[in-house]
């Protein structure tokens, strides 16, 4: 083994001799790709929707971009991903491929329409056939993106923190609330942000209480699930592994300070002011998918369980 | 047709023989374990004992990591029920490692050997050049072999004649009678898989 393997066999075998092995296939390495995939384009479906409703071009294009690389970090993550084409072929059972399909029809879309907008003395009128047919794609598209991800993770049996049935509409919330927050720098940038951020500051809000409202659902589901795996993920986050990331990044960074700097407290709003809490929000939704995936451990595979259940608490040796 | 196995933890001794035929029946590289043998202390002193688990693929009748699978590598056989993965179709995304409630399924990552920087000896070349690496692997039950009419490597071996190969929708068959007889269980029949990999009380 060169140093590299060995230092992840070794570290492999360690997993094996705990209880509750954490899943590092989809965190550490090329796996972080996902987090980052997964992260870039929740963001780039909502920033898009949003661009959509608001007919602002600079949303549009950050969706676009977002999507794009959102699109790469996901064939960053897959050790073969000269293949990736043929992970178009199980739309029938498997999400993973749905999603492939979603970012497609999405591309595809903001393809057609964005120039409509951007050249349109070049290309089709926004108002065309041609570019309504995007507009079509574009919406099919990001709402696959925004609710496949979440089923992902609900497929994933192996990780019983994931199999919550909340997880594809906290995505899809997560989604919204990216958006928001993209739609808030870009009215900053384009100093509009006072004049035209009130009603988006009001979406976030509503946006951000779903979002609380889900997680405590789901880590209540976890804490009650009788799978002591979930518990587990649930300790990990809160008091355990990941607590720093939780109380930092997604509390501090992703919650308060948003909400304070949305008071008015240190200063007037002003376009630094939203460009700052569209920030902070994105952080603290990065923070809290990169939490949430690598809180994931394996339920330990026992003798006897649920219906069968005999044995007592086991230690692995 | 539907292969099965039965593993009788009363003749079970943990000796790992199952695990070490395995690897050397399919040569697999380091921390890719088709066969493994989780060795466990359960109660407390003074009634505390040492448990032995063998653990393989279940080739489970609704196999959660072939309809997680994007492409269609991992599959059933139709004619025996064996779940395989076709190494060709492997885009190494490991939804299926995520999916198996079993953790029965490892990535080949980068080529790797046992000897460090001596390089793979010629047995481990030999072995190791039939597995693509950037690939899923898991046990097939020895399929070259069962199609020619030898048991899987780990029955094979074992040792203490703990484990019994055959088919499970013959009720006339050893493994039928064994699980019947002696109230075979699967491993999680909670997780709703249907496992073909039974188990006779120790
Ligand atoms: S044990 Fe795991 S890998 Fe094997 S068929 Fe069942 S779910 Fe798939
Ligand atoms: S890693 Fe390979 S076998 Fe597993 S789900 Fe992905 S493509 Fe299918």
């Amino acid at each position: 083994m060169t140093s590299t393997n060995s230092g992840r066999y070794e570290q492999l075998i360690k997993d094996y001799q705990t209880e509750y092995r954490p899943q590092r296939e989809w965190s550490e390495g090329r796996g972080f790709f996902l987090i980052l995939g997964h992260f870039l384009v929740g963001v780039a479906a909502g920033a898009w929707l949003f661009g959509l409703f608001f007919q602002d071009k600079i949303s549009l294009l950050a969706g676009f971009v977002l999507a794009g690389l959102g699109g790469l970090a996901h064939l960053a993550n897959l050790a073969r991903p000269e293949r990736f084409i043929l992970m178009m072929l199980r739309t029938a059972t498997s999400w993973v491929s749905r999603g492939f399909w979603g970012l497609t029809l999405f591309l595809i879309g903001s393809v057609i329409y964005l120039p409509s907008l951007m050249f349109s003395d070049t290309f089709w009128q926004s108002d065309s056939v041609i570019a309504d047919v995007g507009v079509v794609f574009s919406i099919a598209g990001s709402i696959i993106m925004m609710a496949y991800m979440g089923f992902v993770y609900t497929a994933s049996k192996a990780i019983a923190f994931w199999n919550s049935t909340l997880h594809p509409v906290l995505y899809i919330s997560y989604a919204l609330r990216g958006g928001a927050a993209a739609h808030l720098l870009s009215l900053a940038f384009q100093g509009e942000a006072v004049s035209g951020g009130s009603d988006i500051l009001i979406f976030w809000i509503a946006v951000t209480v779903t979002v609380i409202v889900l997680w405590i659902f789901e880590i209540q589901g976890a804490l009650t699930s009788g799978e002591e795996a979930a518990v587990h993920s649930v300790h990990d986050i809160l008091a355990g592994r990941l607590a720093l990331y939780f109380y930092v990044g997604i509390l501090l960074i992703g919650l308060f300070v948003p909400v304070f700097l949305m008071a008015g407290i240190i200063a007037p709003l002003s376009p630094t002011l939203f460009a700052l809490i569209g920030l902070t929000s994105v952080a603290g939704d990065f923070f809290m998918k990169f939490s949430s995936i690598k809180a994931g451990v394996f339920s330990p595979v026992r003798l006897y369980s649920g219906n069968n259940r005999r044995a007592t608490r086991r230690r692995k040796i | 047709m539907r292969w099965g196995m039965v593993i009788d933890l009363k003749r079970c001794i943990g000796c790992y023989g199952c695990q070490l035929s395995c690897k050397a029946e399919n040569g697999t590289p380091p921390g890719v374990f088709f066969a493994r043998v989780h060795k466990q202390e359960e109660g407390q002193y003074p009634t505390a004992q040492t448990t032995f688990l063998p653990v393989l693929c279940n080739h489970c009748d609704d196999p959660p990591c072939v309809d997680v699978c994007p492409t269609g590598a991992s599959f059933v056989w139709e004619d025996d029920g064996i779940v395989d993965i076709d190494a060709d179709k492997c885009v190494g995304c490991r939804s299926c490692m995520m999916a198996c409630p079993y953790s029965q399924r490892f990535l080949n990552d980068d080529p790797q050997n046992y000897y460090g920087d001596q390089g793979a000896t010629p047995y481990e070349q030999a072995r190791v050049e039939r597995h693509q690496t950037g690939v899923v692997m898991k046990c097939n039950f020895c399929r070259d072999r069962v199609r020619n009419g030898q048991d899987p490597a780990c029955v094979e071996n074992c040792p203490t004649i703990a484990r019994y190969f055959g088919d499970l929708d013959n009720p006339n068959s050893e493994v039928s009678r064994l699980i019947r007889e002696r109230s075979g269980f699967p491993l999680h029949p909670e997780k709703g898989t249907n496992p073909n990999v039974y188990y006779l009380p120790a």
